[in-house]
């Protein structure tokens, strides 16, 4: 049994909601890593969550209930290389 | 052992802690040197001789806490090592794989050179003069990457060298002109060979001993520390006094003291330096210890008063090595603070297998995440500027078969 299940979410905001969209996701705990980017993409979370079902509730009952946000994708990480 | 997935996911992250671990790796390196320092003022006693006692002195002190840190006991449910909770991928006290141990090796091998040349500056010079010298290396590490990369520099990377090394200058002013012999010591065997232990360090790091698993910061530092120790007793012993190992068995017990607190605070420094890392991003951990610098100041002005050494009452002198050390620190910030980052999306044709190491191999790439989903991989790169990150770095990634697919996001701006 894995212990840590890390994913990232890719999301559409609405024009003018970045900031208020940021400021919702730091408030979750498990959001290790936030980054506004330019691209196809405009926000990039890390999550790192003990289970996939965690990772369920996380992006159910807290990401999707920030307003503001279009759309989301979220990747689940299988293998991890960092310095 | 334990792999990365296997480790316990940290329920806060909290910024007041990563401070605390940056600022007090710069703290804790001020701090062996001042030992170095009170401990040579106060016994009169060649510094080579010093430093071989010291370096010794130190290995046994690393040697024991090593040692220490590998008794196990119960946590969460898992037998660890006490060292575990330093860094993760300590386990026990052991011998590397053969690889990564020939880096640490060649590490060693510079480190004595360097080591030496430490201590030939920490008998003629002070603190606030010696801190700032050791960050002269940046400007080999930078010049190394651009000649290996046939690359152009940026306006940022010139602006760092040059205040960099007009700030050492400054440092190094004496009243009668340039101390000609410590600035040599200084440009060449101390900092050429600290650039060369950076990269193998580097490199010994970067290894995987299996999927997940690095070698670990605990046994390499005890590895290479034996290495250095042994390179540098060999160098000097040409060098010292003839009845050295009289004067050494006399001064062993007065000077224990400031070496076992000099090698404490070296390892300390350096444990904190590794946890500092873990949770934050490399240049604002080697922004913030670059504190080292201007903390040796204080202890020299404290060391005068002490009856440590004598310094200057010349008031133009020390506005010199005031405004050098400021050039010195704004030069390190300025390089570590210039960075761009990047998130790159990449698809993979069909049939194609493992990218992961291949990806990682690329220099600049930080981190490499394979992924379920609509993208196969997600790397977070680091370049000097957009211009860079291009040529060095995504053509790169053009250029591995199988990679169908490529989307840059570039970060505007990051919380962690």
């Amino acid at each position: 049994m894995e212990d840590r299940v890390q994913a990232y979410i890719l999301m559409d905001v609405e024009i003018g909601m970045t900031d208020d969209v940021v400021n919702g996701l730091r408030k979750i705990e498990e959001a290790t890593k936030i980054a506004v980017t330019t691209g196809g993409v405009d926000i990039v979370v890390l999550l790192e969550t003990s289970s996939l079902v965690e990772l369920y509730n996380i992006t159910v009952q807290k990401i999707h209930k920030i307003p503001g946000i279009k759309d989301t994708q979220t990747a689940v990480v299988e293998k991890m290389m960092s310095t | 052992m334990s792999s990365v997935s296997q480790r316990p996911v940290s329920k806060r992250s909290s910024a007041t802690v990563f401070y605390t671990l940056a600022i007090g790796s710069g703290v804790m390196r001020t701090l062996s040197v001042a030992f170095d320092f009170f401990g040579l003022g106060w016994f009169p006693i060649n510094p080579l001789v010093y430093g071989f006692l010291s370096q010794w002195t130190s290995f046994a002190v690393t040697l024991i806490v090593v040692v220490v840190l590998s008794l196990r006991h119960s946590s969460m449910g898992r037998r660890r090592a006490i060292g575990y909770h330093l860094d993760p991928d300590f386990d026990k006290i052991q011998l590397l794989p053969k690889k990564p141990m020939v880096y640490v090796v060649l590490a060693g091998v510079f480190a004595g050179v360097s080591t030496l040349a430490y201590y030939l500056l920490v008998g003629s010079s002070d603190a606030s003069t010696v801190l700032p010298y050791g960050q002269m290396v940046i400007i080999y590490l930078l010049v190394g990457d651009l000649l290996g990369e046939k690359d152009t520099p940026t306006i940022v990377e010139i602006q760092s060298i040059v205040s960099i090394l007009f700030g050492v200058l400054l440092i190094g002013a004496e009243p009668g002109g340039f101390d000609i012999g410590s600035l040599l010591i200084v440009l060449v065997p101390l900092n050429l060979s600290s650039a060369f232990i950076t990269y193998y360090q580097r490199k010994a790091k970067r290894y995987e001993i299996r999927p997940g698993l690095r070698v670990d910061s605990l046994n390499m530092r005890l590895w290479s520390l034996l290495v250095l120790n042994t390179m540098m007793s060999l160098l000097s012993i040409p060098m010292l006094p003839v009845d050295w190992i009289g004067i050494m068995t006399a001064s062993f017990a007065p000077l224990s003291l400031m070496m076992i607190g000099s090698s404490l605070a070296t390892f300390v420094s350096i444990v904190m330096y590794v946890q500092a890392l873990g949770r934050g991003s490399m240049s604002v951990v080697n922004s913030l210890s670059a504190v080292s610098v201007v903390l040796g100041i204080p202890v020299t002005v404290v060391g005068s008063f002490l009856g440590v050494s004598v310094i200057s009452a010349d008031p133009f002198l020390w506005t010199l090595k005031i405004l050098g050390v400021i050039l010195v620190v704004i030069g390190v910030v300025a390089l570590q603070a210039s960075e761009v980052k990047s998130l790159v999306l990449v698809k993979v044709k069909p049939l194609t297998g493992d990218l992961l190491l291949s990806l990682f191999d690329i220099k600049g790439v930080e981190k490499v995440s394979a992924l379920a989903g609509n993208y196969d991989y997600i790397l977070s790169i680091k370049g000097r500027n957009l211009a860079k990150t291009r040529t060095k770095i995504l053509s790169r990634i053009h250029k591995i078969e199988g990679v169908a697919d490529v989307e840059t996001l570039v970060v505007i701006r990051e919380y962690r």
